[in-house]
């Protein structure tokens, strides 16, 4: 037996296994999804429309930002761009899980990627860290990510049908902005990001007059450029520091 | 915006989440990204969903006026003290919703 099909040959120990790793992350993945879903509904997609996006999309932040955009009729482009830029942390998860699948046909690639949530991908990478083959590693990815991609629909198409049924003034949209604090606070724990964070917040808020909302895209690129000149000034004050 | 230019967006965005989740999956052999720029981007996420929220939690819906004094910026913060203490995502989200909706009750904003 060959390396490559070592990593591909069907495991159904590692398939349980990463299904049971990713069991507890199960529930919140369905409740995100149900926000999106009444948030879909809400900003006045129709149902046919709604279930379209979230069967096509499969990305429940850039969902969300799109959705204020298609409310105020912004350019295609603009809701394009953002988002690629809402999704960019996956071209860094991408390009740690991808070497790790590197001998499967194209299709198969593109596949896995595109299913290949946040959470799956973190959990993947604790039990493998080493991109090196290993005997059940696709079956382990697969036992976490189709039940992710399941959890996430059913939450989501919830939430599309509960949407038409909720009253607007009780305010379910607020639980995507909550539901974003909660995936946003882990990744603040340096100062950069924080400090990024802060900066990106305080910019679309200053910026939010700006037509077809590129108030956002500005807030992105000064946030990270005040996350790297912190960073780089962190450094350089502890190159100093060191004797 | 037109049911058509809704699907074009519709698919717009699949195929900006294709790029981005399996862009590296597919050509990542041949590219090597330039280490300043592999810097910048990993802040790139945490920026984007910061100035997505930002709008929400201070500007009034309507009048688009800034607003320290509101029930969402008030529910935020202490939402983001109770992930701080649970770490946990649905508990947040079910006591930041309580929080809002008891402000909006009590009619204090």
């Amino acid at each position: 037996m060959n390396e490559a099909s070592d990593v591909v040959t069907p495991d159904p120990a590692a398939w349980r296994d990463g299904v049971r790793t990713g069991t507890p992350t199960l529930f919140g993945i369905g409740a995100w999804g149900l926000v999106v879903g009444v948030a879909m509904i809400k900003s006045g997609l129709t149902l046919p429309q709604a279930l379209g996006m979230t069967l096509l999309v499969f990305a429940g932040s850039a969902q969300l930002a799109s959705l204020p955009l298609i409310a105020a009729g912004a350019p295609i482009w603009v809701i394009f761009t953002t988002g690629l830029v809402v999704n960019l942390r996956f071209v860094i998860f991408s390009a740690l899980l991808a070497p790790h699948f590197r001998m499967l046909p194209w299709y198969q690639r593109l596949h896995l990627g595109f299913v290949s949530g946040d959470i799956s991908v973190a959990l993947f990478l604790q039990r493998y860290p080493d991109p090196a083959p290993a005997q059940g590693k696709l079956s382990y990815l697969k036992g976490l990510l189709y039940p992710n991609w399941a959890s996430w629909q059913i939450g989501s198409i919830a939430g599309i049908f509960l949407g038409n049924v909720v009253p607007a003034e009780w305010g379910l949209g607020f639980a995507g902005t909550l539901a974003i604090i909660c995936v946003l606070v882990p990744m603040v724990a340096s100062r950069p990001a924080l400090c990024g964070v802060l900066v990106a917040g305080g910019v679309s808020v200053l910026a939010a007059g700006l037509p077809y909302k590129l108030g956002l895209l500005a807030a992105v690129l000064v946030g990270m450029v005040t996350a790297m000149i912190v960073e780089e000034v962190g450094d350089k004050f502890a190159a100093k520091g060191r004797p | 915006m037109s049911d058509l230019e809704i699907w074009i967006v519709i698919v717009a965005l699949a195929v900006s989440t294709a790029i981005t989740r399996s862009g590296f999956w597919l050509v990542g052999h041949r590219v090597t990204i330039p280490r300043r720029v592999n810097e910048m981007l990993r802040y790139a996420p945490s920026c984007a969903l910061a100035a997505i929220i930002g709008p929400d939690l201070l500007l009034a819906p309507e009048s688009l006026q800034f607003t320290l004094l509101n029930g969402k910026l008030l529910a935020g913060i202490a939402s983001v003290g109770w992930y701080l203490w649970r770490r946990n995502m649905l508990e947040t989200i079910v006591f930041g919703m309580l929080f809002f909706t008891a402000l909006r009750l009590l009619h204090l904003f």
